[in-house]
Formats: C-alpha cells, structure tokens, sequence
C-alpha cells in the first residue's frame, strides 16, 4: 500500500465505515440462543420487564402493537391437524455490528460503544423513528405516552436503569447496566473481565438454559465455543447486519410439517453470506 | 423561564407547541425527594444492592429466590443458583413476586363487613379489634359445645405453618383442615399412592431420560413444579453432547410443552387412559416387558388391545405400537401424566396407567426413569372442596377460616359455593388481595405478601434427596399486615387457654426457628458440619435453607397387574352432556402465568402473551381452524359455548394444535374482584362446567364435559401481539432434522 | 429563435398593455371583497381548528394520539411530507428548468408556482416537526457547536434531509424573492401607504437601469443553474430516506427518479390546480394564463405521468423479479390486499389512465376537465406515498411483527389542517405579492424591449 496514495486514500475511508470508527472494540459481547432448548415460556420477557423497568401499556396499546417489550418470543407454526409443528424463537435487540439502525440516526442517539455494543442515548434521542424503521428485526420501541406506574408500583423501579421519557426510542440494552456493573468488579478487584461474570437478567432467568451470554472476543468462552456449532445461524445474516446474537438451530423430527434445511434463505436461495450453517 | 422550557419553545417554534405547553408541561415525573435518609440506616447504602435468599410462593413448586433490595424496596428477584430445585432459573409468575408487593389493590388493613354479605362492604379496622372478634368467636363455639364446627380451609400446606395451622386447629378442638387449590395433584399423588405404594411425587429424571412420553403434562409451563422441569428439559434436549431426548406429548390439545414436543399425539379426550393401556399391553404383548407376572399383565391389559384402543383413542394402531416399541428400546424412557389427564371426571385411572407403562418399561429407580422422594406433604383425601361445601350448604361450618384460597372463583356456579359460603356462621378470610371469596367474609386479615414474610417448605415433588427452603423478609411491612402465622398465633394468644399454651411464640419467626432448632437437634444430617444451631440457622438463611445432596431416597416401586385391571374396568374418561346436542370436548388449561387466577391481579402477567396464542388482557376460546370454516367463525369473533350446565363467551382463537372435536379456553381470567388489573378481563370458563368431584381423592374435574359452540356476529375484543404465525417461507427460527443432526454429531470434533 | 418568437405570440392576448398589466395585478393584490375575507377566515380558522389545536394535543400527549405502531413508526407525516416536497418541486420546475429550456410559456406561472414551492416547503418543515417525538429538541439536527461536542450524523438520509430541504428552502426564497425585486420596485410607485413603504424597502432600490437588469439576468441564470440539480438531488435524497434502509418496498434502486418524477408530476397539477381556482376567482387573470397554458402543462403532465407509469411498473417487475418472500409479501399487502387493493388501483387510475386523456387537445385545453384532472392526479400522488411509506413497514422482514396502520382523527385532522393552513399563507401572499410576474408578463407583450434578448440569454 506504500507509495499508492489512491490506496491509502481508500484504507482512510474505510476506517469511517468502521461502526462508532473503533479500530478495536474492548468486548464483543454475545448472545448464543439455543433454539433446541426454549421452550416459550416468556420468563426472559418478564426478567426483562423487570430488569429494565419496562412499562405495562394496557390492552388497547396492546391492541395497537405498542407493547413495550424489549425481548419477545415469536412463534411460528406450520402444518395443519394432526401435523403442527411449532418453532419459538427470542427476539431481542441482535445488538448489529453493521447495524441498520446506527445508519439513521441523524444525531448519533443511537451508536456504537468501546464494547461493540449498539447502545441507545435516550437523552439525545429526537423522536425520528428511522432507527426502528429500519431495524430489520423490529426490536425498537417508542415511548408513545408517559408511562406511569400505579403507586406503589413504582417502588420497584430499579435505580440502575432510566426511566424512559415520553418520545424516545427504548430497545434491548444487552442489560448494559449488568455489564458495567461487571466491569467494575473486575475493576475493582484488579482483573480483566471473564467469562461467566456477567449475565443479562433475560439470560439468568431462562429455566430452560437456552442462553449463553459471553465475550467472543475470549477464544476460551462458552459462547466462543457454541459459536462454533454446526447448529449456528443469525437472523436474516444475508442482510450483512452482523448481529451479535447467534442461535442454533432447534432439531426437528424428521418428515412431518417441517421446512426444508440448508441452503434455503429469505433471499430465495442466496447463499449466506458469510460463515453459512457451519462454523 | 427556565433555560431548558426556553429552548423548547424556541424548538418548537409553531403556535402549536406553544399551545401544547400551555396544557400543561410535557409530562415528567414528579419531582420526587432524591435521597430519602436524611439519617442513614447502616445497612442501606444507596446504590448498593443487598441480597436475600427466600422463597417464592407464587405456586406450590417452592422455588428459591434471591430477592435483590436497593434502598430499601424489592427490586428484582431471582432464581437462588444453589437452590436445587430451580438452580437459579425462574419462570415469569416467580419473577412477578415485587409485583405482588407493591401491587396498589392489597389490603392494607384488617376489614369487617359492614354491608350484606357478598356485597363487598368493608370498614378497616384495627388488628387489635380483627383478632379478638375472630377470637371471640372462637372461644364461644367452643363454649357452645361446637368446636368441631370450626373449618379451616387453605391452600395445601407444608413446612412448619402446616404444623402450626394442625396444632392450632386441634388446640381447639376439631380437626377440620380442608386443603384446596384447583390444581392440586390430589389425583397424582392418589395414583401414586395406590397403584406404586409411594407417599410423595417422585423425581421423574426428565433431564436423563431420552425418551419423554407425556401425556398432558405441561411440565415447562404449569404442571407440579415448571422450573424444574423446564431446566431438566433444556438439559434433555441439549446437555449431553450427542444425546438428545425425545419427547412425545399426548393431549388433544396442543399445550406450550406440546409445541416443542417432537411428537404430537392428539389422544381423544379421556381417552389417555386407553391409550397408556394399550400401549403397556402392546409391550408386554411384543415381550419388551421382562418382569414376571405376564400372563397376569397380559390378561389384565387385554381390554385395550391396540386393535380395539385405536379406535377409542383416535390413535392409529400402528403408532400405538411404534410409540411402544421406542418407549421400550429407548433406554431410559419415561412416563408422565400431568393436568390434562388428571383433570378428567377419572383422573386416576390414567395416572395409574401412566405408572404401569413405567413399571412395565422398567423405568422405575433408574437414572433418567422414576426416582423416589422422600415422603412428602399429602392432603386428606377425604376432605375435598365438594366436601367442605356440602358442609357449609347443610349448615355445619358454624366457623370457617379461609387462607389464601379462592373457591368462589375456582369452583362452578353449579357447586353453589356462594350461597354455601353464606349459610356459614362466621367467615375469617386472610388474604392479600379482595378476591371473590374474600367478598364473602365477615372479618379479612390482610397477609404480608411473601417478601415480607417468615416460612419455609419442603418442596413436593423434591429433588431426590432432602431439601428444605427457607422464607426471610427482605424488606419491612408496606403495610399494616400480618404474616399467616403471626395471624394464628396472635388468634390463638387472644383465644387463650389450650390454645394459647400450645402456640406460646411470640411471633411466627421464633416459632419457625424454634421448628428448625428441634429438627436440627433431631436430624444429623442437618447438624453434621456447624458447631451450633445459631451458626447453622444463620448460614441457612443466607444460602435460602438446607439441602443435602447425598442419600438418595431409595424405595420400592412396583405396580401390580391388578392395578391395570382396575384402570382398565374404568374405560375412558366421562363427558357431560350428549355428544349430539354438545358435539364437542370442553378442554379447561391453567392458562400458563395466570394459573388458578391468581397471576392475573399482576400487570406484567397481564401484559405477557400467552405462548401460543399471544393474547394478553383477556382470554379466548381455542377451535381448530378447520372446524371454525364449518362453523363459519372468524378469527376474534365472539363464540359463545355452551354446556349443559351454563354459556360464556369469549372471542375465537384459531388454534392448529387442537382436535376438531374440542374446545379449549384458558383458566385464570374473568375475575369480579380480584384488583384492577384482574377485573373484568376475559371470561372465567370454570362457571359451566358441572361439579364433578373425585369421591376417591376429593379433586374436582375441569375436563368433564361437553360443549356447543355458537358464533356471536360481534367481534369479540381478542388483543394479540402476533402479525402472523406464518413463516411465509423466510426460514427465521432455523431447523436441522434428526438425521441431519446426528450428521452434524459425528463430524464435529 | 423564431419559433420561441412565434410560439410567444400565441402565448399572449395582444391587447394587453402595460398599465392595464398594472392595473390588473394592483387590483388582485389590493381590491378585496368581502368574498375573500369569508373564505380567508374559514380557512384560517380551519387551520387553527384542524392542524394547530390537535397538533398542540399531539405534543401533549405524545405520539401515541397517531396511529403508529411498531413496526409501523411512519405513517401519514411523512406520507405529508413527502407529498409536499412534491408540491414544492413545480415551482422550481417551472422558473428554473423550462427558464434554462426557454420554454416562455412558464412566464406567467412562474411567480405562483414558486409561491406554492416556499409555502409547500414551510409545510415540509413543519411535518418534520409534527413527525418528532420530541420536537422541542428539534435544533438537535442542526450543526452548531456545543460544549459535549456532540455532532450529527451525516451518514443519515434524515440528515442528509435535513440539508437538502434546509437548502432548497432557502434557494427557493431566494429565487422567488429575487424573481419579485423589479415588480416590487414597480408596484412602490402604484401603492401607497404601508404597501409602498413595504415595497420600497424590499425593492432594495432597484430602479430598472440596464446594469440592474445585466445583473438580474444573468443572476436569474445562474439562479435557475444552481436550482435546477436541487429539484433532482432533493426529492432524490428524500427517496433515500426509504432507498437506504432494508426494509422491503423501500430499498429499491428505482426510488430515487420515480420520486423526482412523481414530484414533478404532483408539483405540475398542484399548479395547475392553482390557477384554475384563482382564473375562477379571478376572471381577469385569464388574460395571463390562458388556454395554451393549460395546453402546454396538460402535455407535460401527460409526458411525466407516462415516465411515472413506466417506474410503477418497474418497481413492481423488480419485486416479482427478485421473487423473494420479502418482494413478494410487501406486494402482495400493496397491490392484493383490500383496502390497499382499492387504493392501489385508484392511485393507477389518478396517475396513469386518467392523464392518458390528455391526448386530445380538447381536453388539455378544457378547464373543468383540467381541474378535475389535477385533483386525481394530486388524489393519485398521495396515495402513491401512502402505498409505500406505512404500507412497506407493514409487511417488514418478521411476520410475527406484522401490523397494519390506520391513520387516527389526529393524523387526519393534521393533514386536512396543513392543507388549510398552505391555503391561508397562499391566500395571505397573494393580496401582499404579485402572484403573477409583472416583468416577465410584460416581456411577454411583445412590444420588443432592449432587455429581451439577453433576458433569453443570448
Ligand atoms: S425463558 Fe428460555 S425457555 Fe423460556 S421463552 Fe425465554 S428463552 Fe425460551
Ligand atoms: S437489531 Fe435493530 S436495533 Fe438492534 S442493532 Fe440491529 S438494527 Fe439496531
Ligand atoms: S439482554 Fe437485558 S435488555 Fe436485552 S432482552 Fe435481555 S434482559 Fe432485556
């Protein structure tokens, strides 16, 4: 590259398309979600809930799809009587590494942090709704009132986390308030971060142990290994998000209602693009 | 003009913003004090949390907690990591506990009705006056001769309470202790004990086994003890590298631990029953059973060959033996038999099926089979709700204390609870919350809610080995409330006499240590490893309570032909009504964070979707899709269905994973009282059906009968976070086949 | 050249002189009738009752009065302001484009149709506004330093919007004010009182000498140069408001020249529409624009509704095409689903069939025909936006997500009141500015003036 000033040109633009323009991310937090082992039971929605004081809106909000959760188990049926098959899946903020939402931002509320993380500065939030139109993963959520909690409810907000003000865009955090926490415990106790130390409320409480939440920065962690399962896949990775959270596949049996496997992606048979079913 | 309001109005800049804060500031919350110790507490740094272990008592599996306080207030709770039974992991209705807490419809005070009764009229008044009516009462039934006339019905109890609540009932003289909780496994522990000789639930090793034949057992959302369960399934599915449970599930309605079920069977209602029998006769029939007796099994069994069960059941004969031959060449296989089935008019009969298909498949005391407890908490059979009723409606309760248990909700309009709950002298109701049978009371004395409280427990079913939790405080009284146990001891030192001397504590935390102080004298496991009790008392309460790992609880688990043959003479399971004026099977479900009803006064448990349908803020009635085209009913529309016995409706849910032949609604909402959250939303389908009661156990049915379904042209209201459950082919919640995966199995390192 | 002079023939009434010119507009601008009043303050109080008292509830309350939801966070706001950068574009359409072409036709729309341009943009803006979540921290888009150096994001099509119209705006003020200093400075000498002190001081002395009228020209070129990329880049960087994101039926490659040309297409009826209504209000101004103009305009719309035709059916083909669910599912909602199914076709209708008619000259010409013609096109327009903004984020990439959207009373009552409120400022302008060029109309005389030629560039 020496001497070839057009090409050093063209390394100094690519630098900016580095999200946050972070040569080096400290942490690249990970989420590994193991399809295989939920089983719906919503108990991450409501850690969640509780984490991060996220507001009860009513049934007629409800109603117009205004309900403020910040992970939500979708599922997806196939098959009809007797042959139904039922899939769950988690959707939480996949905390993009090339992230959709970042771009539309017109005044970095929402951005990328030293950790990797797409975090969401709710105080520099305007209100435009770009970053939730374009989230492919519609995990974005708006504060379309002032929320209230009915006293004495409200005792139970935890300190640690805002309590989101009418007209800004909320979304899974990765439980950043967790993260610090850890930390600064390793901080305080003069050690570097490791593996099992930190665990987002969602992921502490699921019964089924479907998440792993780690550093895939540490070779030697739990999600640095799952990483590598054959299982793997992301969300709609031919959309080149790089989403930080990665499932494995949930085993179906075989025959039966079930959708077809390997090679079959949302782009109508375009490979993934990076990585694919294997690892 | 405060800089910050200056540069809004500049922002906005239009006539508009300016009106808009002319109606009042854009809201923010009040300004409230920051930092409310102007005298610090020392044990409270603000910032810092502090961590209790307890107990969640949100449902009967006793999970341990870790109640996270900051300043004072609960502010999170969590699974307690070295806690046995739920190892740290929590479902959603244990993590709404703050929920419970702070909820702003609790009593706050001790009321007395003022109004008719059954009318809701309270006035509050004070502990002192609550406990000496109660009291007073008490003593003058006793004067009158008529201590046996004094009830007490609760819900299931174990630990020490149990034993305080027996001793100050017999203090007084009667023995009149009625347990009821709609689901209670009465029939379970019925089936166990009758046909396999134990006197607890047993530890079903789900997380080791690697075949899972469940017939109706919810076991990851709602049945017996969900956390449990649910870890072990995640553990089934995934823990061991290369193994992989299956898991077949047999219900005619699709249920949460249905959908992630390998197999579904859709079993015709009550007909499970048949169905475990034939399968247990297809393995003795094919020799996988090795144990003696055949010819006696053989001929037990042979009603429901499964030539003549396929039939009965709707199940193909072919898979009945294919479901046979896996359970069998499966090593190890496991059976279990949850609420669908022991809801039935004959529960028992099905659950004892399921315990021969374990017996006979060799499942029993093996790791991933059948593990025994030890004995475990067991209600009086004899004393079922219906009992207590008929009771109260011929005039015999004089006295009835009612703890934490909502009958009047969980009971039918046909088992007149109400009216038999009026023809009671005097009505004592400890609770927390102004539920439906609250209502009725003559005295209410408001609970603690359990993070404010004392306890313990012995979970049933346990983890195989001894386990007793503890329940601590983590945060002083919101309100002018008492704990249960403060409540009976208070009443029994008012009362006086016998009473008071067998119930001296001063408070309900004393007499639970000084419980613990005599089974750690007692029991050497327990005292093995601390100096003194204090040490030991105080490291229980900071681990959440004793458990000891070693000494598996080894018992004999055997089945006898004879057992079958008493299934067998049942048949299946009985249906109210006529199958041509009602054509369909009326399936009821404990909706899965609302349960009983008594999740739905919490408004996350409100807000969270159900599963499988996604609905929240109500309920719905569940009609395969394709019987909803025949009946020409739309998806929301308002149905109403109607048995012999009463009509309710509620709007339509097309659900795939149902039989044509059924309906299914959830229990836990349509509330009349019960706090603001819980009023008014849904309907409350346990209204039609008829009263169908165990004489055996004392359980009342829930699947007892049939339904007609009329479409209403109203929309019927149904709110439900779902776009759509249909993939349209974008491959988002990704799968391998078996094969493929085994493929993966063998070439990973 | 000789046929721009003939076909300019066509364009005027001969009979014309300058004074009655004068006369004519000084009547429009000062003459006012009770009529006007009764219909200003209905209008007037319209765009209170309408736009500003719901808007002030809406920042009370919150969004949620809207009917958005998630996934649908952009709904009839944005389909607004979309729309009206449409409407803006006619004007510079008009002055810059046909300027620099010599179409001389544009002579006596001109003035109006910038008019609309500006009003139409402050409706722009203020959409931007209604459209916020928290619009009193609105001056967070714009860069000025700070002490938390906190900056903007230029990599965000918002941003980029935020340029793009901020600059359109103030060039569209610039050209219509600029474009109105010669008839200031003539109308100073007419009016008297208030009027004439206004004048005088924004005629910024101009006194009609040929050095002025040099500098005007060739500044009114450059003007028109500088302009005319705006009205591409602007509607084009409004398109990548939608072209940049994932999201299916937004991220198409077509979207950027099927916006500019749906805008020029509305910015066009708008116009027309326009003058039609102030011909009918009043009669003299038939003088001005008369049959050819309708003539002309009645062309171009047929020519850009036809360009229009032919990116509608692309972004469709494409879709089918790349026959992924995504593709298909968003089309599917757009083009099968009722309501949308109506809409879709409606929208076809407006903006396709319809203008066809345009072929026939008797048509083009016919003013009840025209009028009515504009409606649906505008009618067309907006449902061309409605159909791609809320319509696209209904179907987005999980179906578990899917939701529809209906707009709320306030979103109504705001896009009627925002049509009151540009009607009052129009109605407002016209009784303070010539809302047709005296100068050009009178180049148009063709008495031949000194200035002519190099007015044409020459
Ligand atoms: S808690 Fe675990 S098992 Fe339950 S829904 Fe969430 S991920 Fe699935
Ligand atoms: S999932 Fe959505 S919100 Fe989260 S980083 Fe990706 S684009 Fe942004
Ligand atoms: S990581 Fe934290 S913020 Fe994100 S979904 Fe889980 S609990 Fe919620």
């Amino acid at each position: 590259m020496s001497g070839n000033p057009i090409k050093a040109i063209i390394e100094r633009l690519k630098e900016f398309r580095r999200p946050g323009y972070y040569k080096n991310y400290d942490h690249k937090w990970t989420m590994v979600i193991d399809l295989d082992r939920c089983n719906g039971c919503e108990a991450c929605v409501t850690a969640c809930y509780a984490e991060n004081n996220l507001p009860v809106v009513g049934k007629e909000d409800c109603g117009n799809s205004r309900v403020m959760n910040w992970i939500r188990v979708e599922r997806y049926v196939a098959g009809e009587y007797p042959d139904v098959k039922v899939k769950f899946i988690p959707i939480l903020c996949q905390q993009c590494s090339k992230a959709p939402c970042e771009l539309g931002c017109p005044v970095y509320a929402t951005y990328h942090n030293q950790d990797g993380l797409n975090v969401q500065v709710y105080n520099r939030c305007v209100g435009t709704f770009t970053c939730a139109t374009y989230c492919p993963y519609d995990v974005r959520r708006f504060n379309w009132f002032t929320y209230k909690w009915d006293a004495p409810l409200e005792q139970q907000l935890n300190p640690d986390v805002t309590v989101r003000e009418m007209g800004v865009m909320e979304k899974c955090t990765f439980c950043i308030q967790r993260i610090r926490a850890g930390k600064d415990k390793a901080k305080d106790e003069g050690r570097a971060v490791k593996d099992g130390d930190i665990t987002p409320a969602c992921a502490q409480s699921c019964p089924a142990g479907a998440f792993t939440f780690g550093d895939l920065n540490d070779p030697e962690s739990r999600v640095s290994m799952l990483a590598k399962s054959r299982r793997r896949f992301r969300l709609f990775e031919e959309l080149n998000t790089e989403p930080s959270v990665i499932y494995l596949k949930k085993v179906f049996a075989d025959g039966g209602g079930n959708p077809p496997v390997g090679g079959h992606t949302l782009a109508g048979g375009h490979p993934p693009v990076k990585e694919g079913h294997g690892g | 003009m405060k800089r910050r309001d200056f540069l809004k109005y500049i922002g906005v800049g239009g006539a508009g913003g300016v009106l808009g804060f002319i109606f009042g500031k854009v809201s923010k919350p009040p300004v409230g004090k920051l930092m409310p110790y102007l005298i610090p507490d020392p044990d409270i740094i603000p910032g810092v949390a502090n961590w209790y272990a307890s107990l969640c008592a949100h449902c009967g599996a006793g999970c341990g907690v870790l109640v996270k306080v900051m300043e004072g207030r609960v502010k999170k709770i969590e699974g307690n990591p070295e806690h046995p039974v739920n190892k740290g992991k929590l479902c959603a209705l244990g993590q709404a506990l703050p929920q419970t807490l702070y909820n702003p419809d609790r009593l706050k005070k001790p009321l007395k009705r003022t109004g008719e009764r059954g009318r809701g009229q309270f006035a509050e008044i004070s502990w002192e006056e609550a406990v000496s009516t109660v009291a007073k009462n008490l003593v003058d039934l006793n004067k009158s001769g008529n201590a046996n006339k004094a009830y007490l019905l609760t819900h299931p109890l174990r630990g020490t309470f149990a034993k305080l609540a027996a001793a100050f009932m017999s203090s007084l003289g009667t023995s009149n202790i009625y347990e009821y909780e709609l689901f209670q496994n009465r029939n379970l522990l019925y089936a166990l004990e009758t046909s396999m000789g134990l006197d607890c639930i047993p530890r079903y090793d789900i997380e080791n086994t690697k075949y899972l034949l469940s017939f109706g057992a919810d076991f990851t959302s709602t049945w017996v003890s969900p956390v449990l369960y649910s870890d072990a399934y995640g553990k089934m599915r995934q823990a061991a590298p290369g193994n992989r449970g299956k898991l077949v599930q047999v219900e005619p309605r699709m249920s949460l631990t249905g959908a992630s079920a390998d197999e579904w069977v859709a079993a015709r209602p009550g007909a499970e029953c048949v169905l475990a029998l034939s399968i247990a006769y297809a393995l003795v029939e094919k020799g996988y059973y090795r144990g003696g007796e055949v010819d006696a099994w053989r001929s037990a069994l042979s009603k429901y060959k499964p030539s003549a069960a396929a039939h009965i059941a709707d199940v193909p004969e072919k898979r009945i033996y294919e479901i046979a031959r896996d359970f069998a060449k499966t090593r190890p296989s496991l059976a279990i038999g949850g609420e669908t089935v022991s809801s039935y008019q004959d529960g028992v009969s099905g659950l004892t099926a399921v315990n021969i298909l374990n017996h006979l498949a060799g499942n029993n005391g093996i790791k991933g089979g059948v593990i025994a407890n030890a004995a475990g908490e067991k209600p009086d059979f004899k004393k079922g709700i219906a009992a207590l009723i008929d009771d109260a409606a011929k005039g015999r309760v004089k006295t009835l204390i009612i703890n934490n248990t909502n009958p009047v909700f969980t009971t039918p309009d046909g088992a007149k609870t109400v009216e038999a709950l009026k023809a009671v002298g005097f009505i004592v109701s400890l609770a927390s919350f102004k539920d439906e049978t609250v209502a009725l009371a003559d005295i209410v004395l408001p609970l603690d809610a359990c993070l404010e409280d004392w306890g313990d427990d012995e979970p049933n079913p346990s983890v195989g080995y001894p386990c007793r939790t503890l329940m601590q405080p983590a945060v002083s009284r919101a309100a002018d409330t008492l704990g249960a146990g403060d409540v009976f001891l208070a009443v029994a030192r008012a009362v006086g006499g016998k009473t008071a001397g067998r119930l001296k504590a001063a408070s309900y935390a004393d007499y639970l240590k000084d419980a613990w102080r005599d089974e750690y004298a007692k029991n050497k496991r327990m005292s093995a490893g601390t100096l003194t009790f204090d040490d030991f008392w105080n490291a229980s309460l900071k681990k959440g309570g004793w458990w000891h790992p070693v000494g598996e609880t080894k018992k004999a688990m055997r089945v006898s032909p004879s057992a079958a043959r008493d299934a067998a003479s049942k048949g299946p399971s009985m249906f109210e009504g006529d199958a041509k004026d009602f054509p369909f099977y009326f399936m009821l479900y404990p909706h899965h964070v609302h349960r009983d009803g008594r999740g739905a006064n919490i408004p996350w448990m409100q807000e969270l979707s159900d599963p499988m349908t996604s609905v929240v803020w109500g309920n719905w009635i569940e009609i395969n899709p394709k019987t909803a085209e025949r009946l020409g009913i739309r998806e929301g529309a308002l149905v109403t269905i109607e048995s012999p016995f009463g009509k309710v409706s509620a709007p339509a849910y097309l659900y795939p994973g149902i039989r044509p032949d059924t309906a299914a609604m959830p229990i836990g909402q349509g509330h009349d009282a019960y706090g603001r959250y819980a009023q008014g939303k849904g309907q409350n389908p346990i209204r039609i059906l008829p009263f169908k009661n165990d004489l055996r156990t004392g359980a009342f049915a829930v699947n007892s009968t049939r339904v007609k379904i009329s479409p209403a042209a109203r929309e019927g209201g149904i709110v439900k976070l779902e776009g759509t459950a249909n993939e349209a082919g974008r491959d988002i919640a990704q799968t391998v086949s078996v094969s493929e995966y085994m493929k993966m199995k063998k070439e990973a390192v | 050249m000789p046929a721009v002079i003939l076909q300019l023939r066509k364009v005027t009434v001969d009979k014309r002189t300058y004074s009655e010119v004068n006369k004519d507009i000084l009547r429009l601008m000062t003459k006012t009738g009770p009529g006007y009043y009764a219909a200003l303050g209905i209008v007037a109080s319209l765009a209170g009752i309408l736009f500003f008292l719901p808007w002030a509830y809406q920042i009370y309350r919150g969004q949620g009065v809207t009917g958005l939801n998630v996934p649908v966070l952009w709904g009839v706001y944005l389909v607004n302001f979309v729309f009206w950068v449409g409407i803006a574009h006619a004007g510079t359409l008009i002055s810059a484009m046909l300027f620099i072409t010599k179409t001389p036709w544009r002579r006596a729309i001109a003035r109006g149709a910038e008019t609309m341009t500006l009003f139409a943009l402050i409706l722009v803006a203020l959409y931007i506004f209604i459209h916020m979540g928290r619009p009193w921290n609105a001056y967070w888009t714009m860069p000025y330093p700070n002490q938390r150096e906190l900056w903007l994001n230029f990599m965000s099509p918002i941003m980029f919007d935020v340029f793009a119209i901020g600059t359109y705006t103030t060039s569209s003020a610039v050209f219509l004010y600029f474009g109105m200093i010669p008839d200031l400075a003539s109308l100073q000498h007419q009016t008297t009182g208030w009027r004439k002190k206004l004048y005088s001081t924004l005629s910024l002395g101009w006194r009609g000498t040929d050095a002025q009228w040099t500098v005007h020209g060739r500044a009114t070129m450059f003007f028109s140069s500088f302009i005319m990329p705006l009205v591409v880049s602007v509607h084009s960087i409004v398109s990548w408001d939608f072209a940049l994101s994932l999201v299916p039926g937004y991220s198409q490659t077509v979207f950027a020249p099927y916006f500019v040309t749906g805008a020029l297409l509305s910015g066009l009826a708008g116009v027309m529409l326009m003058f039609t209504i102030m011909r009918w209000a009043y009669p003299f101004l038939t003088k001005y624009v008369t049959d050819y103009h309708y003539d002309r305009v009645g062309a171009l719309i047929l020519a850009l509704s036809l360009v229009w035709s032919y990116f509608t059916c692309m972004e469709v083909f494409t879709g089918l095409y790349a026959n992924t669910s995504l593709e298909l599912e968003h089309l599917k909602f757009k083009i099968l689903t009722l309501p949308y199914f109506k809409l879709y076709f409606l929208m076809i209708f407006c903006n396709s069939i319809l203008p066809l008619s345009l072929i026939f000259k008797k048509l083009r010409v016919s003013r009840p025909f025209m009028l009515f013609l504009c409606i649906f096109v505008l009618i067309g327009m907006w449902l061309e936006r409605y159909l791609i903004v809320p319509n696209a984020l209904s179907r987005k990439f999980l179906p578990f997500m899917w939701h529809d959207y209906t707009p709320s009373w306030v979103e109504v009552s705001i896009t009627l009141g925002a049509l009151m409120f540009f009607v009052s400022l129009f109605m407002v302008s016209i009784k303070l500015f010539p809302v047709i060029s005296l100068f050009e109309v009178k180049e148009d005389i063709g008495i031949p003036m000194k200035h002519e030629h190099r007015k044409d560039g020459a």
